[in-house]
This record gives C-alpha cells, sequence and structure tokens, in this order.
C-alpha cells in the first residue's frame, strides 16, 4: 500500500506526467475538432448545461469529452502537487517573484478549470422572439417588458446601431428601467438579458436571448491571476537578462 | 493596390538588399493607416486586412529577433519569403468595406483581433527561428548541469542567445500575448452574446493552439525535449497557427468565419 501510494504520488509530482496529459488532451481535442463540425447533435450543446447534454448524447459522439474531463481531473491534481513541490523545494531562493509567479499562472489555469465546471453543471440560457410591448416573466417573479426597440440602417439596409428599452415590473408596478445596448446586456439577478438579433421590417422584431453562466466571475478572477502570473515572469525574465 | 504592389517589390528585391524590407514593411503600416481612414474602423475584418496586418507584424517583429541573431542573413530570407508570400494572398483576397454590425464596435473586438494577430505573428518568428536552427551548424545546447537552481539559471542564459533560445522567447511572448487575446475575447463574448465560451469549432482550435504552446513552454523544462525536438515543436506550432486562422475560418462554420 504504501509502495503502491509512493508510485502514485511520484506520477503527480512529475512533469511527465504534466505533458503526457497535455499530450492526450492535445490528441483528443484534435479527434474532437473533426467530429464536432460533422455530427449535428452538437448545434443543441448550448442549449442545456453542458453535463445534461453529455448524458442524452451518444458516447460515440462524446466520448472525446468525457476523455478530456477525465484528464483535466489528473491534470487539476498534477498541478496542485508540482505547484506545492516546487514552492517547498524552491522556497530559499532570493527571488520569490520568480518562484511564485508560475504557481500565480497555475492558480489561474485551476480558476479557468472551476470556472468551465461551475458553468457545465449550471448554465441556462433562453430564447424569445419578442416585439415592443411584450411582456416575459423572469426568475425572481418579475416581469421584463419591452419598452422599444430603436433600429438604425445605413442606406443600403446595414443595420449601424440598435437601442433596445426594457422595464422590469413586479405586481403590474414598475420597479426599473434598463437599456440593452450592443456589448451592453441588462443584468438582473445574474442573468444577463441580450438581444441575440434584431429584425426592423415589416415589424420591429428582436430574438431575445436569456443566459446565467455560473462560472463567469471565476473565469475573470482566473484570467486575471494567469496574466498577472505571466506577465511577471516575462519581466522578470527580460530583467535577468540584462 | 499600388502601394501593397510596391510593399511587395520591395520585400522581394529585400532578398538582396535586406533595408527594403523595412520600406516594405512602412508601405504595409502605411496601406493598414489608409484603410483605416477609409473605413472609419481598425482594418482587421476578412482575409485582406488581417493577412496584412499578419505580415506586417512578422515583418514588424523581425527586426528586434534578427538583431539579437549572429546569422541574420538566412533569418530575414525566410521572413522576407513569408511576408512576400501573404502579401500575394493579400492582394489576390477580396477587401472586406462593409460597415461593421454594431457587436464588433468595442475596444474588446479591437483588442482582442489585435493580440491575436501579433501572436500568429510571434508563432511565425519562432517557427522561423526553429527552421534556422534545425539548418544551423551550432553546437547542440549541453544537458542540464545537476547544480539545482543556480545551474537551471547559468544554463539557461547560455542558452538565451541561440536560436534555440530566441524561439522560447518568441513562443513565450506569443503565448502571453494569446492568452489576452483569448481572455478579451471571452470578456466579449460575455457581453455580446452572454457566455464566454462556445463549442465551434474555431473555440476548439483556439484551445488547441493555446495546449500546444502550452505544451511548448513545459517541454522545454525537460531535457529530452532541448535541441532539436523544440525546434520541430515551434514549426508544428505555426502549421496550428495557420490552420486555425485560415483553415477553421474558411473550411468550417464557425462564428470567426470570413
Amino acid at each position: 500500500m504504501k509502495k503502491l501510494l509512493k508510485h502514485l504520488a511520484n506520477f503527480f509530482f512529475s512533469l511527465k506526467t504534466t505533458l503526457w496529459l497535455l499530450g492526450f488532451m492535445l490528441v483528443l481535442m484534435l479527434a474532437g475538432a473533426f467530429i464536432m463540425p460533422a455530427q449535428q447533435e452538437f448545434e443543441t450543446i448550448h442549449s442545456i448545461p453542458m453535463f445534461e447534454w453529455l448524458k442524452i448524447q451518444p458516447i460515440t459522439i462524446t466520448w472525446w469529452l468525457w476523455g478530456l474531463i477525465g484528464i483535466l481531473t489528473f491534470l487539476t491534481v498534477n498541478t496542485l502537487f508540482c505547484s506545492v513541490e516546487s514552492i517547498i523545494k524552491k522556497r530559499k531562493v532570493t527571488q520569490w517573484l520568480l518562484l511564485i509567479s508560475p504557481q500565480i499562472i497555475h492558480i489561474g489555469f485551476l480558476f479557468m478549470l472551476l470556472a468551465h465546471l461551475m458553468s457545465a453543471v449550471g448554465s441556462y440560457q433562453q430564447f424569445a422572439v419578442a416585439l415592443e410591448g411584450n411582456m416575459f416573466r423572469i426568475s425572481d417573479n418579475a416581469v421584463l417588458k419591452i419598452k422599444d426597440i430603436n433600429i438604425q440602417s445605413d442606406y443600403n439596409g446595414y443595420i449601424t446601431d440598435w437601442k433596445v428599452g426594457v422595464e422590469y415590473l413586479k405586481e403590474g408596478k414598475m420597479f426599473q428601467t434598463d437599456t440593452i445596448v450592443p456589448n451592453s446586456p441588462s443584468v438582473r439577478m445574474g442573468f444577463n438579458i441580450n438581444v441575440k438579433n434584431l429584425q426592423e421590417y415589416p415589424y420591429k422584431a428582436i430574438l431575445l436571448q436569456i443566459s446565467r453562466e455560473p462560472g463567469a466571475v471565476w473565469a475573470l478572477a482566473g484570467s486575471i491571476l494567469f496574466m498577472v502570473g505571466i506577465i511577471t515572469l516575462i519581466a522578470l525574465k527580460i530583467n535577468m537578462e540584462r | 493596390m499600388i502601394i501593397l504592389a510596391l510593399s511587395l517589390a520591395s520585400f522581394l528585391f529585400a532578398l538582396w538588399k535586406r533595408p527594403l524590407l523595412h520600406i516594405g514593411l512602412v508601405l504595409q503600416v502605411a496601406y493598414i493607416i489608409s484603410r483605416g481612414i477609409q473605413l472609419e474602423r481598425l482594418p482587421l475584418v476578412g482575409p485582406h486586412d488581417t493577412l496584412l496586418f499578419l505580415s506586417a507584424s512578422i515583418a514588424a517583429f523581425s527586426i528586434p529577433f534578427g538583431f539579437l541573431l549572429k546569422d541574420r542573413k538566412q533569418f530575414f530570407n525566410v521572413v522576407t519569403v513569408l511576408v512576400s508570400l501573404y502579401t500575394v494572398f493579400v492582394m489576390i483576397s477580396k477587401q472586406h468595406n462593409s460597415p461593421l454590425p454594431p457587436v464588433l464596435k468595442t475596444f474588446w473586438f479591437e483588442c482582442h483581433v489585435v493580440l491575436a494577430f501579433m501572436s500568429y505573428a510571434l508563432f511565425g518568428i519562432a517557427a522561423i527561428l526553429g527552421y534556422i536552427y534545425l539548418n544551423d551548424k551550432q553546437p547542440p545546447i549541453q544537458p542540464l548541469t545537476k547544480e539545482g537552481e543556480a545551474g537551471f539559471e547559468n544554463h539557461s542564459r547560455e542558452r538565451q542567445n541561440t536560436t534555440e533560445g530566441l524561439q522560447y522567447r518568441a513562443a513565450l511572448i506569443g503565448y502571453c500575448l494569446f492568452t489576452l487575446s483569448m481572455i478579451f475575447g471571452g470578456i466579449w463574448a460575455y457581453l455580446a452574446w452572454g457566455t464566454y465560451w462556445m463549442w465551434t469549432p474555431k473555440e476548439l482550435w483556439t484551445s488547441i493552439l493555446w495546449l500546444f504552446y502550452s505544451f511548448y513552454l513545459h517541454a522545454r523544462l525537460r531535457q529530452w525535449w532541448t535541441g532539436r525536438p523544440m525546434a520541430y515543436l515551434g514549426i508544428a506550432g505555426f502549421v496550428i497557427t495557420m490552420f486555425t486562422y485560415l483553415g477553421v475560418s474558411l473550411l468550417m462554420k464557425s462564428s470567426h468565419s470570413f
């Protein structure tokens, strides 16, 4: 048992393991890159949380995604083990920033994985076609009303800008107004309310999207950590060369 | 189009007179600026403008990297051939002159695209350096010493000024810019479409590319991969880069299709 645990620890402490795992991930993703465009089932992948979607799809087309989940689990453990080992082994080096910055990159990467995991479990997406004056009941018993749709087009008919005014009502009374413009959704109770598409003629209509990404904040935090780590590392390397 | 033809001629003659590479670069930058003024936006949509930006970026990044190399001639010759080839494709590809959809008029999109093509250019420089390394007669890199941290640092210093060391630098900076581009793309997608990640061929290939260079950067820490294997990895990385950029956009249905 002790020997087995030692083997297991050595496996997870090894950079060689990291390279094998990254290599396997690349192979699986390459396989997926050719399977995905060829299978119609993947068109519905965003309609429900990914883990639910995976459960109802045939394994013959999703095996590479299951494989990726398995490898990412190993990679997470491997990343944690290697980071801890690196800090313990090199704790006496004078340039602690050089020691810590790769570990910050690793933490950022793990946060991003956590973000994808959370989104794969709890994401939400619904679409609806809406006209001016239409109302939709949303999660907290509030009602979303499409107040007005403003579309600007050029002489060729290209939409150059748009603006959608919305109102939130509770028990028939308006308590909040908001405006949705390109790249600026209306946000309510963790849900993003976006306009996915617009039509001006024969009548003004929009394709409304209500979505939730529980991993978004973690993804942002992970991204910031990753970039802080990598920029520090590059700056230190440049400094060392001088 | 005359400016592009002149830049192509400059690049071709740069094979004999290297300063002409700079003139070709200046002409391409002038063309990019003129397109920006004409379109009243950043000219980075469609193969015409993006290939041109890639060509100019490779030419621009080649200057500092070439400056650090001992044998510059072969490096600049390969750069010249590559940017000339891209310029020919720029000249035969159609311009995208229609106004941008409102969703593309954002700082996040501009940063996403600019950083992506700058990173592609650096991956291109890394591939060229890998090619030079494989054709080089310089002695192979000695294995790591077993003197711990100090030994590793001394060894790293020795490696810095080799073509392989420069390839690593180009790939590392490219990886940093590419990661930043993916982050900006994620933020933009979240604001525009409510999700920071979409399962489309482009996103998948982008992840493959990012993972490949993660592999490259980790592999360099192991002795077995030093030297020729790293050079081959640098070249393979640029092949994946080109497929991610052109192959996916032209052949597969994606949010990034041309």
